[in-house]
């Protein structure tokens, strides 16, 4: 029993010192940990002076239109003195939360379904797989543009709930496969021969086996909900009632601020493609260290 | 008779994450003109990375840590990968198994071989291509089977063909790496037939790496025994068969049943081989011998001749 | 070969049979008023009755669902209500403008995102390959628009060095210029959206041939090829290379369905009158049956690029025979 504890540990020990070497994990890491504190800082910052600060309903009276940065707006003002600043520190937490969620609903939904098929086989793998290769060759966003533009108004919840159903079949081919391979391992059989009920099987010792790979997939798929979401607030299809990245700068555009400021323009996609950036980065360590063959020869 | 491939104290090692393994350790031998030598050793024993020094294939972690390769007349350890380019498939080539995939699967099988002749020769493809054509008559398959993919052939079709790859370029030396493994039983003795037959034809200088020292007894004149990285014991056949002296070599003849020989029960070699991470500091195979002794944990046995022409790195014995 | 084909077609058919109701159902059911996104208030009672007729709405839903099937078998995508021009003809007109745009960037990114995935394998490790993979990533995952207005302000309104956006300059086209300025003129406007577009795109392309590479250059027959003897160029290009891109085959089909998400954010970025941009307006401007007609246009050409893809593979790879 303590040799397998020992066995855990250096286990742990020698993940920590591949992440630990890892360039990628490294710096996607730091990233991710600098728009975290900026999530953080949000309410911090709107409660020096709600009024001028809150990114919804606060305005700075003094100004009249934008304004470059100063103190009070160390990032300048929008074009009816709502602060910048303020607008991307909520934006980073609509991101980390959207992404978060959506990856997390899809990777579930993905590996429930990759699970399913891959275990059950026969009629369940037709029909689930079949779904996933259409799901898959629909275009994303021009979907997801013609979805909003039926339902109208748009809210964070929908948003939300129509890229988990557009992210799984991804996740679900890869944890399939997986799943279909580990099924043959000697110590599924044994479990099923002794009469482990399927349920459990899946549970007990084929969810922990895929779950690497899950992982792995979790990340990039904040990437792309991250990506998918801004493009959607950007083209003008975001939820109205909060404040997001791709929002701002949508607005900076349709107002024709693009090019007299910048100081408007860059941040918000500056941070979009930033925040993006750090979890494919982390998504791509990952996946040097699970998948062998990408081992050094 | 001269020596075509002398190996004097080789030692080569993998650097791993957990530290350096030294898979091949202070090995010595040479083989002379026309002679064919058999390696014997379990699976891990470093007899294929012998064999990858021999071509100098080495995965980027492993490293020749010191000793020489002699290869006709010439060093080849110091060698860059252009000079290696020569000597490789024209000095020497190797059999490969053909359960592994050794042959690209999107080029007809025909035209690999080519490719390795034009690679060497200075001749034009249509020649090439007759000549494989010749080579797929010696070894037993017919030549239209060039025009065909790897995996429209047979587990025997294709190890033959590997076999015709390997004598594309009248290579001086060859190195069988495991040629008959993951074939079945009937297909293997057709195989190693085979290579007798083309052995005697070509008069063919050879190594031939096997796990089963009952199939190395079949083809070579000579064998060497590993066991962990280390040469153990190197003799004529006869000799090794009629006197093994080795406590290892005896139990490995043990544990494979005899093609001609009485009915006799088989024993498995017991234990396991060291973890090369870590090996023993005297002999290695102490830790799993019968007869060990206190100098055999402490001291490393060297590898000598203890009678004329039977090498052997055993303290008992001596 | 021939077999595998039908079946695919006839797959492919399936597909976009259900791509097809699922959109028919979303546009009908969700609205309390079925007939209320077909028609607008300001429309002439006349032009409410064309619409009418021609959608089959005071029919029941099963027998609309039929003349909207039949509709699209017949290429019959109904008439724009923005512009009163027949769907069909904006579409196609729109498709060619964004097939000249994706397909040039997708092309060169590929070209670009293979070759240096195959050489950075190559050089496993290094300095070079670290660089390339966070530049790659860092483009690829940069937010489309912002990379489009980035180069805009920075090209165009700063250096003055291309247009603002647009794909022909109509002041040179009224004067009837000679069909070589013509291409000039649209190859002028062509540049920036396609260098934002090749930039996004290559280091996907990059990234899977690295990885499928670096798993090739593990494969058995590589060592075989070592082993003869054959120089390092051929080594790379003939036997890794060779095998490593039977993935990408199939990954640049996923990778049309993608970029045309993509072709969405530039078009409006660049105003580049393309099917993307064109879907986009329609949606804000509630124009229903250029929406349908387009997200359908849209679908089939992602399928029938699937299906290339499938039928490149089985070419390259001789193991595939139907």
């Amino acid at each position: 029993m303590k040799k397998i504890e020992n066995k855990k540990a250096s286990q742990i020990r020698q993940i920590w010192a591949l992440v630990r070497k890892s360039t990628f994990i490294k710096l996607g890491v730091s990233i991710m940990i600098l728009f975290g504190i900026m999530a953080v800082f949000s309410p911090i910052w709107i409660h020096i002076n709600p009024e001028v600060y809150d990114p919804i309903i606060g305005a700075d009276p003094n100004v009249h239109g934008s304004v470059g940065p100063s103190l009070q707006h160390p990032l300048g003002t929008d074009d009816i003195g709502k602060d910048l600043f303020s607008q991307l520190l909520r934006g980073s937490q609509v991101a980390f939360m959207l992404g978060m969620m959506v990856s997390v609903f899809s990777t579930i939904i993905g590996a429930a379904i990759g699970l399913i098929a891959g275990y059950y086989g026969k009629i369940w793998d037709t029909l689930l797989m079949r779904l996933a290769d259409i799901i898959l060759t629909l275009p994303r966003l021009p979907l997801l543009i013609v979805i909003s533009g039926i339902f109208g108004t748009q809210s964070n919840w929908i948003i939300l709930l129509i890229l988990s159903l557009t992210f799984w079949p991804i996740i679900s081919r890869v944890i399939r496969a997986q799943t279909l391979s580990l099924r043959e391992r000697p110590f599924i059989e044994s479990a099923r021969v002794s009469g482990v009920g399927n349920t459990r099987i899946i549970v007990k010792h084929l969810a922990p086996n895929v779950l690497p790979i899950a992982f792995y997939y979790l990340t990039v798929t904040v990437t792309g909900a991250i990506l998918v979401e801004a493009g959607l607030s950007f083209l003008g299809f975001g939820d109205p009632s909060n404040m997001s990245w791709g929002m701002m700068l949508q607005w900076c555009f349709v107002k024709g601020y693009v090019f007299k400021a910048p100081y408007w323009m860059i941040p918000p996609g500056l941070c979009i493609s930033l925040l993006a950036f750090s979890f494919y980065l982390i998504g791509v360590g990952l996946e040097e260290m699970v998948n062998p063959r990408l081992k050094k020869r | 008779m001269d020596t075509v491939l002398e190996i004097k104290n080789l030692g080569m090692s993998y650097d791993t994450t957990e530290g350096s393994v030294s898979a091949v350790d202070n090995v010595s031998f040479r083989i002379m003109n026309g002679e064919a030598m058999g390696l014997v050793g379990e699976s891990g024993c470093g007899k294929t990375s012998l064999g990858m020094c021999i071509m100098k294939l080495l995965p980027e972690n492993a490293k020749i840590t010191n000793g020489e390769i002699i290869f006709d007349g010439e060093d080849i350890v110091p060698k860059t990968e252009d000079e290696m380019r020569m000597i490789r498939w024209k000095g020497v080539s190797m059999i490969f198994q053909a359960a592994m995939n050794a042959l690209n699967p999107v080029y007809k099988v025909g035209d690999q071989i080519i490719e390795a002749i034009v690679a060497h020769e200075n001749i034009k493809k249509e020649e090439a291509r007759e000549k494989v054509r010749e080579l797929y008559k010696l070894v037993g398959l017919s030549p239209e089977r060039m025009e065909n993919y790897p995996h429209e052939y047979s587990g025997g079709m294709r190890q033959r063909a590997i076999i015709a790859m390997a004598l594309a370029c009248d290579p001086k030396f060859i190195i069988a790496d495991e040629p008959t493994t993951a074939l079945d039983v009937i297909v293997q003795d057709e195989i190693i037939d085979e290579i007798k037959n083309i052995q005697k034809k070509l008069n063919m200088i050879m190594m031939y790496i096997s796990h089963d020292i009952s199939v190395i007894a079949e083809t070579c004149d000579k064998i060497g025994v590993m066991y962990a990285g280390n040469f153990i014991e190197y003799a004529d056949t006869f000799a090794l068969f009629d006197n093994p002296l080795h406590p290892y070599t005896k139990a490995l003849m043990s544990s494979f049943p005899s093609i001609e020989g009485p009915k006799k029960e088989l024993k498995p070699v017991p234990g396991e081989p060291p973890n090369l991470l870590n090996p023993p500091r005297g002999c290695r195979f102490y830790p799993r011998c019968s007869y060990a002794e206190e100098i055999c944990r402490n001291e490393r046995p060297e590898f000598i001749e203890s009678e004329s022409g039977h090498f052997l790195a055993c303290h008992r014995v001596i | 070969m021939g077999k595998y084909i039908i079946g695919r077609i006839i797959q492919i058919i399936i597909t976009f049979f259900i791509v097809m109701s699922i959109i028919f159902l979303l546009f009908r059911i969700i609205p309390s008023d079925p007939s209320s996104f077909l028609l607008t208030p300001s429309m002439t009672a006349e032009a409410k009755e064309t619409i009418r007729k021609q959608f089959g709405l005071d029919e029941p839903i099963a027998v609309q669902y039929f003349i909207y099937l039949k509709n699209f078998v017949h290429g019959n995508f109904g008439t724009s209500f923005y512009s009163g021009r027949p769907v069909m003809s904006i579409i196609m007109e729109r498709m060619l403008n964004s097939i000249l745009l994706i397909t040039t960037a997708v092309i060169i990114a590929y070209i670009i995102g293979v070759s240096i995935g195959k050489a950075i394998a190559w050089k496993r490790g290094s300095k070079t390959e670290k660089f390339f993979v966070i530049l790659g990533l860092w483009f690829y995952t940069t937010f489309t628009p912002w990379l489009g207005i980035m180069f805009l302000w920075i090209f165009s309104f700063k250096l003055k060095l291309f247009p603002l956006g647009g794909m022909i300059t109509p002041e040179k086209w009224i004067l009837d210029p000679s069909l070589m300025e013509k291409i000039c003129d649209m190859g002028y406007h062509l540049i920036l959206p396609l260098v934002t577009y090749v930039l996004l795109w290559f280091g996907g392309y990059m990234l899977l041939m690295r990885n499928s590479m670096l798993e090739t250059l593990k494969e058995d027959y590589i060592v075989t090829a070592r082993a003869k003897g054959l120089k390092e160029k051929v080594i790379k290009n003939k036997h890794a290379a060779r095998n490593a891109m039977l993935p990408i085959v199939t990954a640049f089909a996923i990778s049309v369905s993608f970029s045309i998400g993509g072709a969405v954010l530039i078009e409006t970025i660049f105003s580049w009158p393309g099917i993307g941009r064109t879907i986009v307006e329609a949606t804000l401007r509630q124009d229903y049956p250029l929406v349908q007609g387009a997200f359908a246009v849209i679908t089939l050409v992602v399928l029938l690029a699937n299906f290339v893809a499938d039928i490149a593979y089985a070419y390259l790879d001789p193991r595939i025979s139907y």
